[in-house]
């Protein structure tokens, strides 16, 4: 009888510096909300992810009813019934009111997008979703098993996609109309017509391989953009729909006739959200008519005020125009599941109400701060619900709603006002999730704005994101001049989602006689089209002849070469790049064909520029501008040092053959599997009885020149891999005719789709997640410290992609006081300098973080930026809680 | 009853809520107070038909349930 092994247990950490000593530094600063937002934020954090069946019960109704009527005036009809019956809830203390569903965290299922993935996995339409891939991703992602997450059915209560709760009595009726919606939903439809795609059984393989993460157009059809408030705040509600009818009567009979069931649909559609508010109104005045204290029984008098008002007129105040931006950004996000709706420059979009009130003496800072984190916590309260491939693997729980400062206005001057430095002050004071904070750094922006950011980006909530507005407006100018981006226009953008760069347009508000020109989004969703494609799994394909070893199935055709250059290998590498590129824009354009002829979008069409002039829809090219379809990619920095490991070892120095180095990548270099052990970093492994075998192997891949040291040899090919993809992206074409563009952002990505890939030629092991962003080092191989890591992040031109994403980690003690936050910005400026685009930072203590992950019931308030984005800790998968520990800190700068 | 059959009951989420009158937090699932008001549901109207224990039809065409908060539906009839 054989010993039995004892696994040997190898612990590292990743610091630049000497690691810290004594007890955990904790971050420096720490602020308070208002009372009364405390005790929301107390609600909030005993609340778990809610959903219920109202909104689909009502709206599969009238759909149904509806059946041979015009098919934009049908889905206005149906969302308008479904905006009447949802309950509406309104909790104490709030001063903004109204969300998604009737629960504090509430959502619901859309299955007229997509019907599959909440069924039981022994139904049938889950079984076929898993067949053609749908649910790949879904399998091998781990969700967050604290905070508001409903990981597991108790009692009354059945937990949905390891996130949401449903109550039991509602399940009958949701798996009743979610088979109603059998064959007639987006995803359904649109799988019909995508399987015609010549190649469509290759695109099904890169689905099961988890090559590629997700279809856009059944699962998060919008998002990734900003929204544009001007018509509500300009014209309120009933001045739409009288715009509207005005439209409507020049449209009747006349050529483009879809222009008359267009504003038919928007009137209907508007109903309903009066409906909607008016409802919320009522149950104001019923909270009142129970309320024993006078000052809130007030309060709720002053709601139902406000809301009677604006369900039909445009706003008279700062908070009046808040609650209207409120109402239809929430609006928005019940007529599709989306992720990434950004508010933009909402600072300067309000700015002209606030200074009237501040001029006025209606309201002053103490107060106005109150409601920016009232703001905070509403946004918060955001859930999208969708898989939990989509929910866990790429949103980690989160919705992504973007908030710029700064920047530059029409004229070209900086944008950055006085409502902005309070919008990051609560920030600070009530730190959230949402909305994150990007400052659009340029070098007009005043010095104090600058430390203000530098003060919030310190107390560690991972916001203000540092954003380059030259590279971002470079961008526009280049992507979208053939739909007249001019530079007036350029200044006008935004972020939206996570870090997609997004245009806007400048639109004129009116007030007292004068005219105020505030940005908004004018371009529908992006990051739709070709969705995170695992550079590092192509790669592994490139090794195993078209093969995905981890299923052992055939994802490519086989090439049959020897791979005895390095040249082939990048040649092979880019062929199977493009057809997985090429077969994804053909069946995602289908997708969202479909979508756009089954579910087009209504009031998004309604506030994007210039749908409701030209009486088109988003999904008709309505929006000013419309080059918004991508590819985005994951795992970049692997694929580079993987080949930059391969080049190196195997043909430059021929230390070990090819047939060696992939035998040791087959033993996953005398490792336990990342499956096998629950640790996905490289930080915390185990060795098995085969490492001393492989372990000079291994040693020889982990030093193998990498990204993120000044290194010529590694970014030579990080640059030349930019450049053939900024290009390469181009060559495809969306259902709007206008080229893609590539996009950087990892999102969560780097967890699941390590978690299915070998271990790979830079070292990386079986299941590892991989480097986060774009241009973010792999942890631990940053050895050269912050200027270094920004030499090679820069080596090519950032404004030839959407974005580019680097996250760093630094220790709370290095930035300490004033001298430290002076040593920051000019840290930041450097990297901006140089052309990069972005940057993000988590101040933290890594054993804080190691504390959490062993003790999460004693940080339940805990946030980390994980890339572009920021969550609690406790709401993270184990995927990515162990590459935000693994990340390099930086002990000096 | 429960809390959940309340017509005072504010839910927080699947689990539970806030008295719209005491604004004690109170569970969906236990039983409720005497100050109890019934929240009108589809079993409630005259409208629905029970198929089984779970699921009914409203108007004898669309599916319902019988626990479905009815209070904002417009062909609500009161059952006598």
């Amino acid at each position: 009888m054989s010993a039995i092994y004892e696994p040997d247990h190898c612990s590292t950490s990743n610091y630049f510096g000497k690691a810290p000593k004594g007890d955990i530094i904790p971050r420096e600063i720490d602020k308070k909300p208002s009372e009364r937002v405390n005790e929301i934020r107390k609600l909030y954090f005993q609340t778990k992810s809610s959903a219920s069946v109202e909104f689909p019960y009502w709206y599969t109704r009238k759909w149904e009813e509806l059946e041979g009527e015009v098919t934009i005036v049908r889905r206005a009809e149906a969302l308008k019934s479904g905006f009447q019956h949802l309950t509406p809830a309104i909790f104490p203390g709030e001063q903004l009111v109204m969300g998604k569903a009737k629960y504090l965290r509430g959502s619901y299922p859309m299955p007229w997008l997509s019907e599959a993935f909440f069924m039981s996995k022994e139904d049938e339409m889950y079984k076929d979703a898993l067949e053609a891939g749908k649910v790949s991703a879904d399998e091998v992602t781990t969700m967050g098993q604290g905070g508001g997450n409903v990981t597991k059915s108790m009692g009354n209560v059945l937990s949905i996609a390891g996130k949401f709760g449903l109550r039991k009595e509602e399940m009958p009726i949701l798996l009743n109309i979610a088979k109603r919606w059998f064959n007639k939903s987006v995803d359904d439809l649109g799988h019909k017509y995508e399987m015609m795609v010549p190649g469509y059984d290759t695109k099904e393989e890169i689905m099961r391989a988890v090559i590629c993460m997700f279809d856009s157009g059944y699962t998060l059809p919008q998002g990734r953009e900003v929204l544009n408030y001007f018509y509500p705040l300009q014209y309120g509600i009933e001045g739409i729909k009288s715009l509207c009818e005005e439209k409507l009567k020049e449209s009747a009979g006349y050529p483009v006739m879809d222009r008359l069931y267009f504003y038919k649909a928007m009137i209907t559609m508007l109903e309903g959200l009066q409906d909607w508010i008016t409802n919320h109104a009522k149950e104001a005045e019923l909270m009142a008519e129970l309320e024993g204290d006078q000052n809130q029984k007030d309060e709720y008098l002053e709601i139902a005020d406000r809301l009677s008002r604006l369900s039909k007129d445009r706003p008279q105040s700062f908070h009046d125009a808040l609650q209207l931006v409120w109402i239809f950004h929430i609006a928005v996000l019940n007529e599709d599941a989306i992720s990434g709706l950004s508010p933009g420059r909402l600072g300067q979009v309000l700015y002209p109400y606030w200074k009237r009130d501040m001029d006025m003496g209606i309201i002053d800072e103490k107060k106005t701060l109150e409601l920016l984190e009232s703001m905070r916590m509403k946004f918060t309260e955001i859930d999208c619900f969708a898989s939990m491939g989509v929910v866990g693997g790429v949103l980690s729980g989160n919705t992504f709603n973007n908030l710029c400062v700064g920047g530059l206005n029409k004229d070209g001057d900086s944008a950055a006002n006085e409502l902005e430095m309070l919008i990051m002050e609560s920030a600070m004071t009530c730190a959230t999730p949402q909305p994150t904070l990007s400052l659009l750094y340029d070098e007009k922006l005043p010095e104090d704005f600058l430390l203000k950011g530098v003060e919030c980006t310190k107390i560690g909530t991972g916001y203000p994101a540092w954003v380059n507005n030259r590279v971002g407006m470079e961008f526009l100018l280049d992507n979208f001049r053939n739909e007249g981006m001019d530079i007036e226009e350029a200044r006008a953008w935004s972020i939206g989602g996570c870090l997609e760069t997004s245009a806007g347009s400048w639109m004129p508000l009116e007030m007292d006689g004068k005219i105020h020109y505030i940005p908004g989004g004018s371009a529908p969703a992006t990051s739709v089209g070709v969705h995170f494609i695992s550079l590092p799994k192509v790669l592994e394909a490139v090794l195993n002849n078209g093969l995905d070893k981890r299923t052992g199935r055939r994802v490519y055709p086989a090439h049959d070469c020897k791979l005895d250059s390095y040249d082939e290998i990048l040649s092979i590498f880019k062929h199977y790049f493009e057809i997985t590129v090429e077969v994804l824009t053909l069946t995602n354009n289908i997708q969202h064909d479909i979508w756009g002829k089954v579910s087009p979008s209504l009031i998004n069409s309604m506030l994007k520029p210039d749908c409701l002039l030209k009486g088109k829809d988003i999904s008709n090219k309505g929006s000013r501008y419309n080059r918004t379809f991508n590819v985005e990619v994951c795992g970049g920095v692997n694929l580079v040092n993987s080949l930059a490991s391969i080049k190196k070892n195997v043909f430059d120095d021929q230390t070990m053959d090819m047939a060696t180095l992939m035998e040791a990548m087959e033993n996953n270099f005398g490792y336990v599997k990342a499956g096998d052990t629950g640790a996905y970093s490289l930080v915390e492994q185990v060795r098995n009885k085969d490492n001393n075998r492989w372990a000079k192997i291994h040693n020889l891949c982990l030093k193998a020149p990498k990204y993120g040291n000044d290194d010529p040899y590694v970014d030579n090919i990080f640059k030349e891999w930019q450049d053939y993809f900024s290009k390469m992206a181009a060559n495809y074409k969306s259902l709007y005719d206008e080229h893609l563009y590539s996009c950087q952002i990892s999102v969560s990505t780097h967890g699941p789709m390590g978690a299915v890939t070998l271990a790979s030629p830079d070292g990386r092991l079986d299941g590892a997640t991989f480097a986060d962003g774009s241009v973010s080092a792999y942890p631990g191989s940053d050895k050269n410290g912050p200027y270094a890591l920004f030499s090679s992040a820069t080596c090519y031109d950032h404004s030839c992609s959407q974005n580019s994403q680097l996250n760093m980690k630094i220790h709370p003690s290095v930035i300490e006081g004033r001298e430290g936050a002076r040593k920051f910005l000019e840290l930041i400026k450097a990297y901006l300098r140089k052309g990069g685009f972005h940057v993000q930072f988590n101040i933290v203590d890594s054993r804080m973080l190691k504390d959490a992950q062993e003790n999460p019931d004693e940080y339940r308030d805990l946030m980390v930026r994980v890339a572009g984005f920021t969550q609690y800790w406790v709401e993270l998968g184990k995927q990515i809680q162990d590459e935000v520990i693994a990340r390099t800190e930086y002990e000096k700068i | 009853m429960k809390h959940i059959d309340c017509k005072y009951y504010l839910a927080v989420d699947v689990f539970k809520g806030i008295c719209k009158r005491t604004k004690d937090e109170i569970y969906a699932d236990k039983e409720a107070c005497d100050e109890f008001e019934i929240l009108h549901t589809c079993k409630h109207c005259s409208n629905y038909r029970v198929k089984d224990e779970k699921m009914g039809l409203c108007m004898d065409k669309m599916p319902a349930y019988p626990d479905m908060n009815a209070a904002l539906c417009r062909d609500f009839r009161l059952n006598n």
